[in-house]
This record gives structure tokens, sequence and C-alpha cells, in this order.
């Protein structure tokens, strides 16, 4: 199969803030999120946004944070060497070659989501590649509670890409393109991917076009997830983070079934679990220095 | 310590997932059926029995124990061979071991081996937990051969369908159902049991042909309640600040008691508890947690939560408090007083009602041991635990203890269960990170 066919392929992308000058700032740290389907970069340069990337997890979890954060630092001129903290997050978090610290993915989307949407953020939904978390935290964003899918990987990142692969539309478009029906048909009954696509199949055979086939699909999705959220509890300053937060026919219908909006950011969703782990690699970093102690990178 | 209580107690385990290969857990949760690979876990040893998993702590004083375990099989075959008497696997810790000690009989628990196999499917419901299954294959895997018997105390339908199928599946000598009662809190359900205790033990009688006298019940009464004496005092080592034994060894302590005669279990606890005093952990305790659930055998899962940083200082489940927190009285009828015991022993949720003394009981536990954080757990399907969650949830939130949910299978994937239990521990750990 060649590249153009691979339907479910998102685009990989990079970005960094040519108006900083990382040189001048007294703390340079980094969060490195090794999910169980992309990889993020993050690097903070005296804890405001410098420069991030985003890319597929291979099956290399320590190549994989390898070549993330050598993405984000590119056209930069920083190397690993002026990073002064780094924390590694997600299902590869301990594989991080170059990190001193590992922590969750569940506390660092929260203290991401806290950066990105403000203090008022009380409860978040991580939509990630192959698993999907409910959490609870307080104006630092500090978790309260959470709670994760823990039946199978229905709802996620993965399942949508199957979708896309199968109906052969690129994985971008999917979200609103389901949003394109003039009526919303019932949701997909099974909530096993596998079975989804089977149930899926079937509907295709029995003339339904894509765009519905899709419609049921992301409305099954928005509905599993709102019982995980259900269960812990949903407070109005609510934010997805995550992959699945730029699928519109996914979130659109999530609002709906909660009746709330999602908080909007001019940050990228994708890079929530980085993003926290940056911030913590610079709330370390600064206490590190203020008790004196060695440079984490020196004593590891 | 013993506290004084109404209660009975419940483990059977519970439900879980149909056949499938080595090496993956084969359960798909939603609908209980196999769906497919999930991420590889954990696989342990055959014969009823589990791998030592790896940089194990419980060497040393606790190594007895742990070797009881991994060869309980050869245990038992030792033990029949060096005291000419039988063995009788029991299901549940309702079964009144002291009566069948007293008969020459070495009562064993029947454990599962926590390995995905394909043995079961025809015989046990699939909303059925993972416990009952898992159990249920060690006997038609033939890991319990030197069985001379089972038998069974009512608790919950679940764990007494593997009873029956074991019965009709696994040739066997002798086997027995005990109609425990369900309603331990009305004041029948003691004489009940006393009469039942009586016809078993008529019925053991029979099986073995000879009398079981009095002097020998006594003797088996001392000798169990010499035991869980013991069992209590090395507990209560861990209400210290640093407790000298993890969680992990607990768990073994207690495993290896329903697995060996308890005059062997008893020397071991009494050499263990001279070594203690002068012993420490070769690590942080770290966060102190507690553990409540159905039964909780499972090593590995114990190991991967201890290994994080934290220990578990005291639990509530009957592969541990549960089985040993009561006494049996001094003084009177023999039968009475073992009807009494099982009646009035911390109890299963099955039979903890209309008053759900057991949540209680827990809070006052996780408060005494300093508990500040409590894994709440449940096999899959188990519906008489799932209903004491809510309740069990919320009275350890309010006396302060967060609590991490989580619901086990015959395999935990422990991938999966890391990353829930590190955030957990994160959120016990105050503001290290802000």
């Amino acid at each position: 199969m060649s590249a153009a066919q691979e339907f479910w392929r998102w685009k990989e992308y990079r970005w960094h803030d040519p108006a900083v000058d990382w040189r001048s700032a007294e703390i340079i740290s980094a969060g490195v999120d090794i999910g169980s389907v992309s990889s993020q970069a993050v690097i903070l340069a005296d804890g405001r946004l410098y420069a991030f990337s985003s890319q597929r997890t291979g099956f290399d979890s320590p190549e994989s944070a390898n070549q993330a954060m050598k993405w984000a630092m590119e056209d930069t001129g920083l190397t690993l060497k002026d990073l002064h903290y780094t924390v590694g997050t997600g299902y590869g978090r301990v594989n991080v070659p170059f990190a001193d610290k590992a922590i969750t993915e569940i506390a660092c989307h929260a203290r991401g989501a806290n950066f990105m949407h403000g203090p008022s953020v009380r409860t978040i939904l991580d939509m990630g590649g192959q698993d999907c978390k409910a959490i609870r935290c307080d104006e630092k964003g500090k978790v309260e509670a959470f709670l994760m899918n823990d039946k199978c990987a229905a709802g996620t990142g993965r399942g949508m890409e199957v979708f896309a692969d199968l109906l052969a539309v690129p994985i971008e478009e999917v979200g609103e393109l389901s949003l394109s029906v003039e009526e919303e048909p019932p949701p997909v009954s099974s909530t096993c991917v596998v079975f989804a696509k089977s149930e899926a199949s079937a509907l295709l055979r029995a003339g339904w076009p894509k765009n519905k086939v899709l419609a049921a699909y992301c409305s099954a999705m928005a509905h599993r997830v709102v019982t995980l959220l259900e269960r812990i509890g949903v407070q109005k300053e609510f934010a997805i983070t995550g992959g699945i937060a730029k699928n519109r026919g996914v979130v659109r219908r999530l609002e709906q079934e909660l009746k709330l909006t999602a908080l909007s950011s001019s940050y990228d969703s994708q890079i929530a679990g980085a993003l926290g782990g940056a911030l913590f690699a610079h709330t370390l970093e600064t206490k590190r220095r203020k008790s004196g102690a060695v440079p984490a990178t020196e004593s590891a | 310590m013993n506290e004084k209580r109404t209660e009975p107690n419940a483990e059977s385990g519970n439900p879980a997932a149909g056949a499938a290969v080595p090496r993956f857990s084969a359960a798909c949760g939603t609908c209980g059926s196999t769906c497919g690979p999930q991420p590889p876990t954990a696989t342990h040893g055959g014969d009823g029995n589990r791998q030592p998993v790896a940089n194990q702590t419980s060497a040393g004083p606790f190594a007895a124990f742990r070797d009881w375990r991994l060869d309980r099989a050869a245990y038992a075959r030792q033990w029949k061979q060096r005291t000419g008497g039988k063995v009788i696997g029991y299901f549940c810790t309702y079964a009144p071991e002291e009566l069948m000690y007293a008969a020459g009989i070495l009562p064993v628990r029947i454990l599962g081996s926590h390995e995905v196999q394909n043995v079961t499917e025809p015989h046990i419901f699939g909303m059925f937990c993972p416990f009952c299954r898992d159990c249920l294959a060690q006997g038609l895997l033939g890991r319990y051969e030197y069985l001379d018997g089972i038998m069974i105390a009512q608790s919950c339908l679940h764990i007494r369908q593997t009873f029956t199928s074991w019965q009709k599946h696994v040739p066997i000598d002798y086997s027995y159902y005990l109609p425990m009662p369900h309603h331990v809190q009305s004041r029948h359900a003691a004489p009940f049991l006393a009469k039942e205790l009586a016809i078993f033990q008529a019925s053991l009688e029979d099986w073995l042909g000879r009398k079981i006298a009095a002097p020998a019940l006594e003797n088996a009464i001392d000798i169990y309640n010499r035991n869980r004496q013991l069992l209590w005092r090395v507990y209560e080592t861990r209400q210290a600040a640093d407790p000298p034994l993890s969680g992990e060894e607990a768990l073994e302590m207690v495993l290896a008691a329903q697995m060996v005669d308890k005059q062997d279990h008893n020397a071991a606890l009494e050499s263990l508890l001279a070594r203690l005093p002068e012993r420490r952990l070769p690590r942080p305790t770290g966060a102190r947690l507690m553990i409540l659930g159905s039964k909780d055998d499972d090593i590995e899962f114990i190991h991967m939560v201890e290994a994080c940083g934290a220990t578990f200082v005291i639990d509530d489940h009957c592969t541990g408090t549960r089985y040993f927190w009561n006494n049996t009285d001094p003084d009177g009828d023999p039968l009475d007083r073992l009807a009494r015991r099982y009646v009035q022993r911390v109890p299963c949720p099955t039979k903890d009602w209309p008053a759900r003394t057991r949540v209680p009981h827990a809070v006052a536990l996780a408060k005494k041991y300093g508990a500040q954080g409590a894994i709440v757990m449940q096999q899959k399907f188990c519906d008489p635990h799932e209903a004491d969650v809510p309740a069990l949830t919320k009275a350890l939130n309010d006396a302060g203890l967060k609590t991490l949910f989580l619901e086990f299978d015959v395999t935990v994937p422990i991938g999966q269960f890391k990353v829930r239990v590190e955030a957990f521990l994160e959120m016990l750990r105050e503001d290290d990170l802000f």
C-alpha cells in the first residue's frame, strides 16, 4: 500500500517561536510525551512555550523520544545539553533516555490543560491514541480524581484511524464530514473497534453514505466517553486534550450530550501532556536551584 | 486487637475472561468474551503456583512462606506421607477448618494460578467471576491431584458453581457442601450453623471411619487461635512509621497460612516474630496504602504497586485480615463456639446485610494502621463486592483517604494498572510537583 492510501496517517508537525531567544533564558525545561500512537516534545524557555513537535510513535520508545526532541530542537540551535530539566510522560515515560524524571500523563495533562485554559479548568477529558482519561483537578492543575477507560480502546484515536482507513477519508477530515449529515443517525451499537468496523461495513453495504457512517461512529465515541465523564462528575469549566480534541465531529456531539461547551484554546490540544511535563520540569528545576542541589542532569 | 465484630466474610472471587492463549489477557471487559489480544500481562508458573517475581523482596524471614506457596503441591504430598492424613481443598474461608484439622485432615484453600486458560468455558457462566473460573481450571488441569476431598461453605453462587463443576468433572473421593447461613446477622444463624457443623462432623467421621475425639477438636481450636494471634502480632508491627515488612510479604505469609499445617505455620511465625524487631525494609516506606477487596492473591500486582514507592500496611480481603481477624471463644460447646466464630467474623459482602458492618470496620482499620490511600479492588462481575464499592469509597473518602478503584481479572494488565497506580501515588504525594 502506498503512503497516499493510508488515510489514517495524520500530519506530523513542529513549531518554534523565532521571537524568543532561548540563550537568554534562565531555565530551559522540556517534556516528552511518548504515547501509544503519537509522541510530542515541548520545550519551555523560562516557563514560556518555545518549541514543540508531534510525530508518530515508533516501536522503539527511546528512539521515538530522541526523534521527537531532536525535531523540536531543529533550527533552534538547542541541544540536549542545554535542557536543564526534562520530564518524560506517557505510555513510554520510563523510556525517555534523557529525562530526569517520569511523571504520569494523567498529572501532566491536568497541568498542561491548566496552562492552556487557565486556572478555572476543573474537568479534563484526554482523548488519546489508545486510552481515554477523565480528570478532575484543582486551580493549580493538581489531580483530584481520575478515571480511565479500562474495558477496551473503543472511543480512542486508534479506533478513529481504523474508520478513516475503512472509509478512505483522510483522518483530519473525518470530523467535518461526519457533521455534514442532514439527520443524525443512531450511533453504532458495538463498543469494540473491531466489531464496530464490521457493523460499519454492513451499513455501507446497506447503502449508507460515508458521512452517515462516520456520524454514527463519532456519535458512539462521544456517547462512550460521556459515561466516563459522568462517573467522575463534569464541571462547567471543561476542556478536551489529546488528538481527538481536533475532531469536531466527536467534540460537537460530546458537547451536545453534556450540554456544555468545551473551553477553547489557541494551543495545540495534542501537546497538553508534553506541555504539562515541561511545566513540571520548570518547577522541579526551580526547586532544585533553590535547594542548591546538584543539577539533575549531572547527578543522573 | 481481636475486635468485636459480627460479620461474615466473603471472598469468592470473580469472573473473568474466556479462553485464550498464554501471554495475553483474553478478556474483553466490555463484551465479556475473547475479543482480541490485549497487551501482554504477567504470566505465572503452573501447578497452582506462580513463579517468583523478579526482585522479590521476600527473602530472609519470609522465604519459608514463599517457598510453601510456590510448591504447595509438594508440601501437601509430603504432609500426607508424614502424617498419613488426608487433604481437603476448600473454596471459601467460611470453611470450618478446625473441624477438618481435628479429624487429621489438612484443609487447604483452592486458589487460582493467574494464568490464561481455555478449559472452563463450557462449565462456568460467562458473567461469573474470574476467580471462580481460575479455581476450576486448576482442578480440570489436574493441579490438585493430591486432594482427597473438596468442600465449600456457602458464600456466593459463582464459587459454588466451581465446587459443583469440580464435583462433576474432577474425580474426587469426598465432597461436601456446607450450607453456611447467609443471614449471619440473624440470631438464628449461629445455632443453625452449629447443627450444620454437627452434620458435617458426622459426614467426615463416616468418610474416615473414625470419630473425631473431643480433645482433638479442642486442640485444633487452640492451634488455629494461636495462628490467628501470631498473624495479628505480625500485622500489628505494620502500624509503625516504617513497617518491618512489605504488603507483598504479608500476603505471602497469609497465603501460606491457607496452604500448610497450622503447626508448621505457627513455628514459622514464632521465628519471624523473633526476627522482626530488628528488621527494616531495604527501601523507604513511601505512601501507606490499604487494599480492600475479595481475595487479593495477585503477588505481581502487589509487587508492582510497592515498587512504585508505596507500602501496603493493612488490608480487608480474604487472603488477608478477613481470614484470620476473629478468634474462637475458649469456653463452651466446641461446635457452638466454632459456629459463633464463623458467623461473627469480618463478613464477606455476600453476608453483610441488612447492616453494612464491614464498612466501619474497614475505616477503623485504615485509621489504626495510618493508611493514606486505599486501593479498592474487585473481581470482574463480582456483584456483592461491587455493591459495596460506593459505600466503601465514600466512607474512606470521608475519613480522609483517597481511593483508587481497580477491576481485576485472572491476569492483570500490569502496564495499564501501573499508570493508574502511579497517578494515584502522585495524588497522595501532596505538592511535590507544584
